[in-house]
């Protein structure tokens, strides 16, 4: 066996610039996916119980076609595919201080429309976890649809989506090693590009392994906390609706309370 | 038993008044799920604090009729007026449309209801239920919601339950919750479906009791129970209903001592 002991520390221990700016977008890449697949599944998921049919039958029809192809093949199709059709091109987006690369949106949509499928099913069992009676007395004492979604029945779906949540948040770390056949210089494209300038496969892929290793690690810590957090005691049942609100209520419907 | 149970709708700033001398106006409602009719053309008038209990066998209709009358189910046929307003639908070149949802919302604002299985927000304490809608609904200020919940559920014998949450209250705690959370939007019209049904025995009476004296503040009140004693006393009208359509109707003391019908008597000497 040929390993190289100091070539293995020395990137695990002092990764060069260009490897740490690969596990920042790995991470900012997981996170921005996983914040806007959440977000976009909740509207699945809503608009897969509406009771306009056609509406349920095009969401049906997305949530089909996502969880049914392979996410590397809709992040060529996105990218490489709808370009070459001559459908879409992604530009570079200028934001001033930074520039978002068309191949990070690329990668970032299909991410984040791929995700959206999966916690639609996930936050779709979670409201159906509410009992209906609950939403029957809401609107009952006059509360719309939005009111009682966000005020009654998101925060106690939220306990029930939140253990899974913290699963798909896992695959969404490792996933984001698919957009390097995009060029996005994430973790596993910086370290491939390493590879094919020092050969060092077996060290390389060791030391990237570690890392997601890690970061896997870090968020399966941070998961457990929440899960305690936000466990099924009643004592507790206040602070389920605190996170159910900031995470549904606030970022989602903003300050929209109780115009009427 | 229960000396809290006076002047409940004090807290509330007396009793609502509804608009017109008719609270309710159902007129020939039909209603079927599927193939099955449940309601077969269903006219009730309910005036100003009345109270209107409504007995009969299960599945003649008597829930899904009180659950039309605040739109939880849409009707097939019929109008239902409330305060003078058409329920849930409009009419729209001669035929009926269902209405916008938030329009139906606003409808449902003045008419409480209170449920067999009492429906309590999970997430929420008793106090949380009751300033939930004032809140979000009416606009309320929550200090004074917070006041008007405090003072509601002191009023129905729950003043140091005001932090519990529903899974820490017995049933007839919690119904009373519901009871008090369906006043503090002030209602002109209070629905109650099989307000007891669901409770251990000891705890009906806690329940009744509150209710009745709903009642003795005037309010209007339609009542689906199978508590004769109640309806015999509290009722200024029994309505029997049998197979989705109205039997008869009368004061507690005609309809309990010579029903028209052999069905009411037979329902009667079943449950008496």
């Amino acid at each position: 066996m040929s390993f190289d002991w100091p070539f293995f520390w020395h990137y695990l221990f002092r990764p060069s610039g260009a490897y740490l700016h690969g596990l920042m977008l790995t991470v900012v890449l997981s996170v921005v996916a996983q914040t806007l697949g959440t977000i976009l599944g909740l509207f699945a998921a809503l608009g897969r119980m509406s009771r306009l049919t056609p509406l349920r039958l095009v969401v049906r029809g997305y949530i089909w076609i996502m969880r049914g192809t392979p996410l590397l093949v809709q992040i060529v199709f996105i990218y490489t595919g709808l370009a070459a059709g001559g459908i879409f091109r992604f530009q570079d987006i200028s934001l001033g201080f930074m520039t978002i690369p068309g191949n990070v949106q690329a990668g970032l949509l299909a991410l984040s429309l791929n995700e959206a499928a999966y916690m639609a099913e996930i936050i779709r069992a979670g409201i159906a976890s509410v009992d209906h009676g609950q939403t029957e007395a809401a609107k009952s004492l006059g509360m719309t649809y939005g009111q009682l979604m966000r005020r009654i029945v998101l925060p106690q779906a939220a306990r029930f989506v939140i253990p899974p949540l913290g699963n798909e948040f896992n695959a969404m770390l490792k996933n984001t090693t698919l957009v390097s056949v995009i060029g996005v210089p994430e973790l596993l494209l910086t370290t491939e590009t390493l590879t094919s300038a020092t050969f060092r496969v077996f060290e390389l892929y060791s030391v990237v392994a570690l890392y997601y290793l890690t970061l896997t690690t870090i968020w399966g810590w941070v998961q457990a906390r929440i899960e305690a957090k936000f466990g099924q005691s009643t004592a507790q049942a206040e602070a389920v609706a605190g996170f159910g609100e900031r995470l549904f209520g606030r970022a989602l419907f903003g300050a929209a309370r109780s115009k009427a | 038993m229960m000396a809290q149970a006076e002047n409940i709708l004090g807290s509330i700033g007396g009793l609502p008044e509804p608009t017109g001398d008719e609270v309710v106006q159902a007129i020939d409602v039909y209603k079927n799920f599927g193939r099955l009719e449940v309601l077969k053309g269903v006219s009730l008038t309910v005036r100003r604090g009345e109270v209107v209990v409504v007995i009969g066998p299960s599945g003649s209709g008597k829930t899904t009729f009180v659950r039309c009358i605040n739109h939880l189910e849409k009707i097939q046929g019929g109008r239902i007026f409330v305060n003078g307003h058409m329920i849930g639908y409009r009419e729209a070149r001669g035929r009926l449309v269902e209405d916008r949802g938030r329009n139906i919302a606003r409808q449902r604002r003045e008419i409480g209801m209170v449920f067999q299985r009492f429906n309590l927000f999970h997430h929420k304490t008793a106090l949380g239920n009751v300033i939930e809608a004032p809140i979000q609904v009416l606009g309320m200020k929550r200090d004074e919601a917070v006041a008007l919940g405090r003072d509601l559920l002191a009023r129905v014998g729950l003043a140091s339950k005001a932090e519990a949450y529903p899974a820490q209250l017995s049933g007839g705690q919690q119904q009373r919750v519901a009871i008090a959370r369906a006043l503090a939007m002030k209602p002109k019209l209070m629905l109650f479906d099989e307000p007891t049904s669901a409770l251990d025995p000891e705890m009906i009476g806690e329940v009744l009791e509150v209710m009745r004296e709903l009642a003795r503040e005037g309010m209007t009140m339609i009542v689906v129970s199978h508590e004769m004693g109640f309806a015999r006393e509290v009722a200024d009208r029994v309505v029997m209903m049998d197979d989705g359509q109205i039997l008869e109707e009368g004061p507690p003391a005609r309809l309990f001592g010579q029903p028209a019908h052999k069905r009411t008597q037979a329902f009667l000497s079943k449950i008496l």
